[in-house]
């Protein structure tokens, strides 16, 4: 039989299955207040979606519900990318992409926020 | 396939493989919801971008009784279902993965029992959040 070449352990594996349950915990009640305040609105479409930032409470939670899941959404495509992409130069690139696309989206996110939050 | 040959290193079993089963399908729709969420996210995240430095012309709505308009607004709405359903359900099966986690639930007879739940559950409150828009909207 064929030895199979195994590839060393990098000893993040730990790291990356803690912060994924973490971040799925505090996503919990983010998700919650998000289901909720989305009722909300559709109460009131025309008048509370222009304000909705400018409540205090919703841009503090919108800002940490962007923060957590794209954390929590790019160690998950991390693990889909180390599963079903054969190449290993393929798969440190698709990696480096999707975290490149999270950090700027979230960075982007956060400044509109922030700025719904000061102009109304 | 080409690719596995060059780099001659195994990955995880593909999915054609294997016979379904209960547990086997929550697994693969706990992926495909995560999948479809971080890219909806990314669709809301860049629409409030557009909407903070485009709020003067966004509220300018054109109303067109053309079919082409008709087609986006049926897929919007499918998408918002399927999204909506997709965070249901990676919301619960995520929370019963937790418990996995913490050792309860895992043996065979209550994982299957709870992935039926999970799917039950995920299904309901879909609904339900659709049927209170509708009120809402009607109301």
């Amino acid at each position: 039989m064929k030895k199979i070449e195994i590839a060393p352990s990098t000893k993040t594996g730990f790291h990356h299955w803690l912060s994924q349950r973490v971040s799925a915990v505090a996503l919990i009640p983010l998700i919650i207040w998000l289901v909720l305040s989305l009722v909300e609105i559709a109460l009131d479409p025309e008048g509370y979606l222009p304000v909705f930032f400018a409540y205090p409470f919703n841009a503090f939670m919108a800002i940490l519900l962007f923060s957590t899941s794209f954390y929590h959404g790019s160690l998950g495509m991390r693990v889909i990318i180390e599963d079903y992409v054969t190449n290993k130069a393929k798969v440190h690139f698709y990696i480096m992409l999707i975290n490149f696309i999270s950090i700027t989206t979230a960075t982007a996110v956060i400044i509109a926020i922030l700025k719904l939050h000061l102009i109304n | 396939m080409s690719d596995h040959k060059i780099n001659n290193r195994p990955t995880s079993p593909h999915l054609q493989i294997y016979r379904w089963n209960i547990s086997s399908i929550t697994s693969i729709m706990h992926r495909l919801t995560g999948v479809a969420l971080y890219f909806s996210i990314l669709a809301i995240a860049w629409f409030i971008v557009y909407y903070t430095y485009n709020i003067g012309s966004i509220s300018e709505k054109e109303n067109c009784e053309c079919l082409t308009m008709t087609i986006i607004n049926t897929l919007f709405y499918g998408a918002i279902i399927a999204i909506t359903f997709s965070l249901y359900y990676h919301f619960c099966n995520g929370i019963r993965h937790l418990f996995w986690d913490i050792g309860k639930g895992f043996d065979l007879k209550k994982a299957k029992l709870n992935s039926y739940l999970v799917i039950i559950t995920s299904l309901l409150l879909t609904i339900a959040t659709i049927a209170t828009t509708i009120y809402l909207k009607i109301f």
